[in-house]
């Protein structure tokens, strides 16, 4: 059957035959075919999905194109991509920064050698397409699937340089961390796939709903835990700012449209079933509000440009995930497309410029970036504006400016939420206006030079997005089915007014002398409050020790399960078998045998040789037998 | 059983009994052929006696069969005899002891 | 007929096989590969055949019966179901690969190629006899080839390690041996006929006893820890072919063995036993993947890790509810691919660097990359993600055990999450990081690349398109889960 959302199945294709073609063809290819199938791999996908999104927005927006359906047992697993108004939005969103981001890369990587690039390419490819089957998914197989193939991605691209035992420490540790994650999500889903006997979400929710209270529950706590740990969240925080030992790029993608922001989307898929569960709804916003307060906070510690946009990406999530748990996950999306957008030009710019800066991605390298890379500090102000929140103009300020009013509206306990919320709204205004201020200062005599046109074109497009996006946030949300929530008039202002109160402390770190010198002191909350050192000692370390114990590193014996039985047979043996070793019988046998060796010995001597003595022999042979037979004739 | 029986098994054993001895006792190869020879002479005599008492012409064939079985043994000892002259320069049966290894 | 030629070529090929090093250079290894290829057109036979019509059930595909000495009780018999002929496919491809990629062997090829050989039919015997005295045979059988292949081909303590793996393995069988000729004796007249000691209803408490006899056998081959020793040892000792084999076809044996008899024999046994199988499988799942994250053998850390995965198998099947079994059957096939071309990758890269020690290892990434993505690959697919049919398996696996229990679905989420520790651990030693020493080697060649190729696509079609498998399976699930719905 011939539908419009045939063109579904060609969204990932694209990227996802790229990657073949890249990671697994066995052509050789130069470099300027391996930059061009991997742009080709990129932009189709956006290409494809702005019409479907378009296609969306004038009517039916509600579609579902099969890919195959089989039963097992009494259950059908029916595959299928879905198009509904979250999915295109988010798919638009996602296509769009990918073609950008891996359009950068293609300047940003240019001296890798070809083997590199061309690994590089299939893994950004297979990244983006991993993401695409996760967000346009129709049932939780192709949702899984994406959602694990970007484990799998971000650790090869983390630890992309392979040389370096940091970056694959790094890389090791997402892996271990998220794959936590999505175990909790594994349950989840098969959970909702015991219940429901079907895997396509719109059957897996209700029957979510409909299903008794502890499995409700538990579900939805695991589907939860599932969020919190790929998106980085408090407790799963600390793989995050490792994660920075990736090139520039990839960590543009893992914060801005992938990986860690597709714990959100999960939420926002299932916000229905979520929903039925209050008390995991109100554990979403507290955590929520936690990670954005706690991630902002961390963030204003950071000396490195890298690690302070991991915290700001954990803690703008947090944001996503407070407005997800008081219900509100149209404004959370919106959000998330807006966050897309500014996290994305953050990282393409600060990797132009620290790139010219040598490779140090310290915040020092930042300086004087307004003359000696003007289009590139220029476009990382507006991400740090809209990052900030600056009223009216930006587009962050219209998605956050929604979640605090959400929080507001939300009674006494959200209250409370507001409050740590605008906390950290003032904070992530401090933070994202350190590097713009270090910028300002004026080193030297610099020369203004611009980088090529796959690094300029990205960035200038995502920058104008960052401010064109900001009147189509409220239709944004009116379009998912929710509405922007207006708080009370004074409760506006006083949120406007946070960005401003933040640049003035931004200012205030950055200029005055003894306070740049604290901050540069805090180690504890530079390293997030060293949760990272707990799990190291609570966890790993205890996991290390019993693996050594076990493999007899530690001087016991390796493998002691499978030893047992040798033991018991060795055991047997003494017990048991050593007394018969000297069996009596057999000895007996041997003696035997000894012995026809020695009768041997003495009959050999009767063979003399002597024809005279063999003939005496025959005759007193025969005198016997004659003997014998006259003996017989006796009565 | 006639005395005549007897008297020619008693002597045809006497015969028998003389050329084992001379065969056990001596040790020139020569004189042993000779010894064997009147050991043949025994059952010989044997054979014609109890042809004879029994009135069965078989006994008189059989000398004649022993007869022959003599010459022909008379033959072989004595190229072997000749063989051994040669080949060991010695006429005495115990110095060829190559059975023995 | 075609069933009794998947027996016969390969064991008369091996004769063959023995005399054929004469007729000049490579023939045996030609002539090796054109005896499973012809075996594989027998199966094709068999598979598409018309269905038996003396057949116990639906679910049989092929059969044959030919009385072999009646007086005796003794009947050539073999029947072969959707599993069986999944399990022989894949041990014939295995075959094909392992003569393949032994082209490099010199010491007594006409030998070598017959213990393939000879391996190959014993399995195939085990596969799909249906007259226990016939299986039994067969299943002491294969320990003689597989018992030559690492005492003669293997590396290091070679002798040692072979006779821990066949005195394992021949002192687990007996308890198979005495079973089976325990119910030969119980039964109304004298006859070793799976199919009538079905119907002979034995009863409930030497079900069980019995049940410890066949799971002896079954266990160790599996294996299932504390049984478990003698594989790592045999692994990491055996010649590359010989660990392909041991791994795609031993331990599957054992697994086979557990999906048919139990449920189909001893539905009494096995509900008493089952839980004491699926805490093993729990208890082994993590115990393998732990000790596997501490191996510094590369060979050895694999072999771990098909103590784990075997381990899940265990827990399919022991979970008696139809998703999981029909993982379990799944995560067999997955299983046998992903492990062999492991096997396979690491016996190349030993066969260049002459060593497996991963501390010496390094640097593949940059050297040679062909090299780098394969084991990128079939990494993905030891820690079984989606899209390959290792997934499939867990995932029903896991299924299965939250109908059965939910701590054991935990258990096997865990071993999940071990499993990247362990994966992980294997690529940055091996793949990543600088090229060490004698590591600058040479990329795959086509003649290992396309084994690779062919064990990489069966991974991932049966990942991506599950029903190939899945169809095949089910019947052959829904009729060793019948007996137990039984009241």
């Amino acid at each position: 059957m011939l539908t419009p959302f045939l063109a579904l199945l060609l969204v990932p294709a694209p990227a996802m035959g790229a990657f073949l073609l890249l990671g697994l063809g066995p052509a050789e290819l130069n470099r300027r075919a391996v930059q061009t199938v991997a742009l080709v791999g990129a932009v189709l996908p956006a290409v494809v999905m702005l019409p479907l999104g378009a296609y969306c927005l004038m009517g039916t927006c509600d579609g579902i194109q099969p890919i195959f359906d089989l039963t097992v047992g009494d259950a059908v697993v029916a595959l299928a991509l879905k198009l509904d108004p979250l999915s295109a939005i988010v798919g638009v969103t996602v296509t769009l920064i990918g073609a950008c981001v891996i359009g950068y890369s293609i300047d940003y990587m240019a001296k890798a050698e070809v083997p590199d690039l061309r690994r590089y390419f299939a893994l950004m490819n297979l990244f983006l397409a991993s993401m695409l089957c996760m967000v346009l998914a129709g049932d939780s197989i192709v949702l899984f699937l994406g959602w694990e193939l970007m484990g799998l991605c971000s650790f090869f691209l983390i630890a992309y340089h392979v040389t370096s035992s940091r970056a694959i420490a790094a890389g090791r540790k997402a892996f271990v961390i998220t794959r936590v994650a999505d175990a909790f999500l594994l349950a989840a889903l098969l959970l909702l796939f015991l219940e429901a006997g079907n895997v396509r979400l719109d059957a897996l929710i209700p029957a979510g709903i409909a299903a008794d209270e502890l499995r409700q529950g538990l579900i939805a706590a695991l589907i939860l835990a599932g969020a919190l740990g790929k998106s980085a969240q408090l407790p799963f925080h600390t793989w995050l700012p490792s994660a920075m030992a990736g090139p520039t790029p990839v960590s543009a993608l893992l914060h801005s449209a992938t990986m860690v922001a597709a714990g959100a989307f999960l939420l926002a898929r299932f916000a229905p079933l979520m929903q039925a569960v209050p008390l995991v709804m109100a554990l979403t916003a507290v955590l929520g509000a936690a990670t954005a307060l706690f991630g902002a906070a961390s963030a204003v510690f950071q000396k490195d440009v890298k690690r302070l946009l991991a915290y700001s990406s954990i803690s703008q999530i947090g944001f996503m995930l407070l407005a997800l748990g008081l219900g509100e996950p149209e404004v959370a999306i919106a959000h998330f497309v807006v966050h897309a957008i500014f996290k994305s030009l953050l990282f393409l710019s600060a990797g132009d410029i620290t790139q010219i800066a040598r490779g140090t991605t310290d915040i020092s390298a930042m300086r004087g970036a307004l003359w000696s890379r003007p289009l590139a500090f220029v476009a990382f102000a507006a991400g740090a504006a809209s990052l900030a929140g600056i009223p009216l103009v930006t587009a962050g300020w219209f998605s956050k400016e929604a979640i605090l009013a959400a929080a507001w509206l939300a009674g006494p306990f959200g209250v409370v939420l507001w409050l740590v919320a605008m906390t950290a709204a003032v904070l992530t205004a401090t933070y994202a206006f350190r590097p713009v201020f270090t910028g300002l200062t004026r080193i030297g005599r610099p020369r203004p030079s611009l980088g090529g046109i796959f690094t300029n074109l990205p960035i200038a497009l995502l920058a104008v997005a960052t401010f064109a996006v900001a009147p189509l946030v409220e239709p944004i949300m009116e379009f998912l089915g929710g509405a922007a929530p207006h708080p009370p008039h004074a409760v506006e202002l006083v949120g406007a007014a946070a960005p401003f109160l933040g640049i003035a402390l931004a200012a205030a770190l950055t200029f005055v002398p003894g306070l740049s010198l604290r901050v540069a002191r805090a180690r504890r909350m530079r390293s997030g409050i060293r949760i990272d050192g707990i799990y190291q000692v609570i966890i790993v370390q205890p996991f290390v020790k019993m693996v050594r114990w076990l493999t007899g590193q530690r001087g016991g014996i390796a493998d002691p399960v499978g030893s047992i039985p040798v033991l018991v047979a060795q055991r047997l043996t003494a017990a048991a078998i050593r007394p018969l070793a000297h069996d009596p019988l057999d000895r007996g046998w041997m003696g035997l045998g000894a012995g026809m060796v020695r009768a041997w010995g003495a009959g050999r001597r009767i063979q003399s040789g002597r024809v005279r003595d063999y003939a005496l022999a025959l005759a007193l042979g025969l005198a016997l037998l004659l003997l014998i037979a006259w003996g017989t004739t006796w009565r | 059983m006639s005395g005549f029986l007897t008297a020619a098994l008693v002597l045809a054993a006497g015969l028998f009994a003389v050329g084992l001895f001379g065969l056990v006792a001596r040790r020139g190869v020569l004189f042993q052929i000779i010894a064997l020879e009147i050991m043949l002479t025994g059952p010989a005599l044997a054979f014609v006696a109890a042809g004879a008492h029994h009135g069965d012409p078989a006994g008189q064939g059989m000398f004649v069969f022993v007869l022959v079985l003599a010459a022909s043994e008379v033959a072989l000892g004595l190229a072997l005899y000749l063989r051994l002259a040669r080949h060991a320069d010695a006429g005495d049966s115990d110095t060829i002891r190559e059975l023995r290894r | 007929m075609a069933l009794t030629a998947l027996i016969v070529l390969p064991l008369l090929g091996g004769i063959a096989a023995l005399f054929l090093q004469r007729f000049g250079r490579d023939a045996e290894r030609w002539f090796s590969i054109a005896v499973l290829a012809a075996a594989l057109v027998a199966l094709v036979v068999a598979w598409v055949g018309a269905p038996p019509e003396d057949a116990p059930g639906p679910q049989w595909l092929a059969m044959v019966r030919y009385q072999y000495a009646p007086a005796l009780g003794l009947q050539f018999l073999l029947a072969m179901d959707g599993l069986s002929a999944a399990l022989v496919a894949v041990s014939l491809a295995l075959g094909i690969v392992s003569v393949i990629i032994s082209w490099n062997i010199r010491k007594d090829s006409g030998l070598f190629h017959a213990c393939l050989l000879w391996t190959v039919a014993a399995s195939n015997g085990v596969f799909l006899a249906m007259d226990l005295l016939f299986f039994a045979f067969f299943w002491e059988l294969m320990l003689v080839p597989s018992f030559l292949l690492i005492s003669i081909w293997g590396h290091g303590d070679r002798e040692a390690v072979a006779l821990k793996f066949l005195v394992f393995n021949a002192v687990a069988g007996l308890g198979l041996l005495a079973a089976v000729f325990w119910m030969a004796a119980t039964a109304p007249e004298i006859t070793f006929d799976a199919f009538v000691f079905a119907e002979m209803g034995i009863p409930p408490v030497a079900q069980v006893w019995l049940l410890l006899g066949f799971s002896l056998a079954f266990l160790t081959k599996l294996p299932a820890p504390p049984l478990h020793a003698w594989l790592p040892d045999a692994h990491t000792m055996a010649p590359t072919a010989g660990s392909i084999l041991l791994a795609g076809l031993l331990l599957k044996t054992g697994a086979y063995g557990l999906f048919r008899f139990p449920g189909m024999l001893f539905p009494d046994g096995f509900h008493v036993l089952a839980p004491y199988g699926l805490a093993l499988g729990a208890f082994g799942t993590i115990y393998g993947a732990v000790l596997a994250c501490g191996q510094t053998d590369a060979k050895r850390l694999v072999a771990y890790t098909s103590i784990a995965h075997m381990s899940i198998v265990l827990m399919g099947l022991a979970g008696g509810v139809h998703f999981a079994m029909m993982g379990a059957g799944v995560e067999m096939i997955a299983h046998a691919f992903s492990a062999s071309a492991l096997f396979l990758l690491i016996g190349a890269l030993y066969d260049r660097t002459g060593t497996r020690d991963l501390r010496e290892l390094g640097g593949l990434q940059q050297t040679a990359p062909r090299f780098a993505a394969a084991f990128a690959v079939f990494f993905s697919a030891a820690l079984a993600m989606p899209g390959t049919a290792n997934f499939l398996g867990e995932a029903l696996v896991i299924t299965g055990m939250f109908q059965v229990n939910w701590v054991l679905a935990a258990v096997a989420l865990v071993s999940l999450v071990v499993s990247v520790v362990y994966a992980t651990r294997l690529l940055k030693r091996i793949v990543f990081g600088a090229p060490i020493r004698a590591c600058v080697v040479q990329d795959l060649t086509w003649s290992e690349l396309g084994p690779i190729v062919v064990l990489a696509t069966g991974t991932l079609l049966f990942g991506l398109l599950p029903q190939l498998l899945l169809v095949v399976l089910e019947p052959a699930v829904d009729a060793a889960l019948a007996p137990l719905a039984r009241p």
